[in-house]
């Protein structure tokens, strides 16, 4: 069989192996655990009656095996089981916050794209001048600022000194898509600067390694102009390695969404999960965080698909 | 160059050797030192106690006596702000030091026996590894129940939680690489006790890549355990963890910005001393060291 084929099928396999474990870790951590789930639930001094009927509502009765194959077998299904907070199935909470978030995750993306590349191409056209410097500096002060403070910080120039944008995402009262658009803007700028510093550093590094290259030196001896030379060959071959980063972003992002969507209070899946954690909404724990391990599983199977065809030692 | 023996050299003092560190490391470093000092004497200097309501009017700027200004409860929160430091720095610390020893412990358990024991232990790391890291803190400390909510040891076991995986990893493929030699091999064969050649092969080869691998983790710490207290996850009031802090000032930000600033500036300042410190201690151990792999 073709090696690339082979080797996208056993990534597969390996994936879903890993996202049946991480099925069983969760379960495990939320039900299985030491300590009466009823009494994380309830606190202590619940009284003993409430605690029962939620034991029978959860279905603790029952084998912690047992529980575990008919949980998994509706987490197929989609079907997760009912809110324990909200008193409605947890798909459909899910879903929608899910699809808010899915939309802010891709205009971030949008955005992320020109974000990370313009100061990197700045970056190698200057290389170890003062722009170079500046963006450098820039990249290291945002890398080391927490999400919560950047997004904070963005929020207090942007909504508060500056009031150009909404300080709150309240995206249910969007009369039109470009209204809510507008509205989650300012979420997405600190999604996106959050995720583009990694980016630029990378694209940064690789295109100032790639112009001391002998084939960038023989373009600049044919007298092609520097423009020419960054763009036309240094920046597509940076691209590779900045793909692969922008798939571990993406995945990183995940976790991310988790603050912004706090600050911004917008209503995504990650204020959904932070929400779900505070109630200790037990159905609606294990299903985010299993679709969170998914997203992640998922991105990263097709970041190595991507790697495995990208890779011209493994083209047929 | 002339050859010269090793006892005509003059030894170079420390100040010289640290003007000849890498500048990032001297950067770092003098940060770092700052912010330690202010940690450790910040409580007896603070003008004010931390949790003192009404040392001034509430909400108002910055000004001679009250640096940051004031917060709704009339506390000052340049006293609050120096309070927080030894939080933040003795959690972080801890939590990446007990991370660090359970995750190289299993790491070079695993590198060093391999068999199933290593095959089932790394596909559960990778498993583990596969939940966003944030969801995991949180999940950790929901999962802990109400009883122990707010409590210093929860967040060093959070700390310790996230990182034990990532070093575990870092370790195994450490020790993978020391075990292929002969120093080690010639170890066993002179029939030493695992134990022994794990303690006096394997470890001190791999120290330098786990006091890296510390040194980025520990530089990560601070945000982690930040952004865990600004969720509600982390400390509880009136603790003046700076990530709290902000979170609980935020609402402030259009009338006092001030008391979002101070902590905010002191936790970025600490960070940025912690990663240049890391570089700089990296390029001078001739390692990278390994960047966002979070």
């Amino acid at each position: 069989m073709n090696t690339a084929v082979s080797l996208i099928l056993q990534r597969i396999v390996y994936s879903i192996g890993t996202l049946v474990l991480v099925s069983v870790i969760i379960f495990a951590a939320v039900e299985v655990l030491p300590g009466d789930v009823t009494a994380r639930i309830l606190g202590r001094e619940a009284p003993i009656e409430a605690r029962e009927k939620l034991r029978v509502e959860l279905g603790l009765d029952r084998p912690a095996v047992e529980r575990y194959f008919t949980w998994a077998r509706g987490a197929v299904q989609g079907d997760f089981g009912m809110s324990l907070s909200a008193r409605k199935p947890v798909d459909e909470i899910v879903f929608v916050r899910l699809r808010n978030t899915l939309i802010l995750a891709a205009y971030a993306m949008l955005l992320y794209i020109p974000l990370s590349i313009i100061p990197a191409l700045v970056q190698a056209f200057y290389p170890n001048r003062l722009p170079d410097r500046i963006i450098s500096t820039l990249t290291i002060l945002i890398l080391s600022t927490p999400e919560f403070l950047l997004s904070t910080l963005l929020l207090f120039g942007l909504a508060v000194a500056f009031p150009i944008f909404p300080p709150l995402s309240q995206v249910s009262g969007a009369a039109n898509p470009l209204e809510f658009l507008y509205m989650i803007t300012l979420p997405a700028v600190s999604l996106a600067i959050l995720l583009a510093v990694s980016g630029t550093r990378l694209l940064r590094e690789s295109m100032i390694d790639l112009l001391d290259s002998d084939f960038i030196r023989m373009a600049e001896l044919k007298g092609m102009s520097r423009l020419r030379v960054v763009l036309r060959h240094a920046l597509p071959n940076a691209l590779i390695p900045w793909l692969n980063a922008t798939a571990i972003n993406f995945a990183f992002m995940i976790g991310g969404v988790v603050v912004v969507e706090r600050v911004f209070v917008f209503p995504g899946f990650g204020s959904l999960l932070v929400d779900a954690m505070q109630l200790r909404d037990v159905p609606l724990i294990e299903a985010s965080v299993l679709i969170a391990a998914f997203i992640f599983i998922a991105v990263n199977l097709v970041a190595d698909i991507g790697a495995v065809l990208l890779n011209p030692k493994l083209r047929t | 160059m002339a050859v010269q023996t090793l006892s005509e050299r003059r030894r170079p003092g420390p100040l010289a050797v640290f003007w000849s560190a890498p500048s990032s490391f001297r950067i770092g470093f003098v940060l770092l030192a700052v912010h330690i000092l202010l940690a450790v004497f910040g409580p007896f200097i603070a003008p004010f106690p931390q949790q003192q309501m009404m040392v001034g009017r509430p909400i108002q700027g910055p000004d001679l006596t009250h640096w940051f200004g004031t917060d709704q409860l009339g506390r000052d929160i340049f006293s609050r702000t120096l309070h927080g430091g030894w939080i933040v720095i003795s959690l972080s610390v801890t939590g990446t030091i007990l991370g660090v020893a359970i995750g190289a412990t299993i790491g070079l358990a695993c590198g060093y026996t391999r068999g199933w024991v290593d095959e089932v232990v790394m596909r559960l790391v990778e498993a583990i590894l596969s939940i966003p890291f944030l969801i995991l803190a949180l999940l950790t400390v929901s999962m802990a129940g109400p009883a122990l909510a707010g409590s210093p040891f929860l967040v060093i076991m959070v700390v310790a939680i996230i990182y034990t995986p990532r070093i575990a990893r870092m370790a195994r493929a450490a020790a993978l690489d020391v075990v292929m030699r002969d120093y080690v091999t010639a170890a066993r064969l002179r029939g030493e006790a695992t134990f022994s050649v794990v303690r006096r092969e394997l470890l001190p080869n791999v120290m330098g890549v786990l006091l890296v691998e510390f040194a980025v983790r520990a530089g990560y710490a601070p945000i982690l355990i930040g952004t865990l207290g600004f969720l509600g996850f982390g400390m509880q009031p009136p603790s003046p963890e700076w990530g709290l802090m902000i979170s609980e000032y935020r609402n402030l930000l259009t009338v006092q910005p001030w008391a979002v600033f101070g902590p905010g500036l002191m936790l970025s300042t600490l960070v940025i001393g912690l990663n240049f410190f890391t570089e700089g201690l990296a390029r001078i151990l001739g390692r990278s060291p390994v960047r966002n792999s979070k």
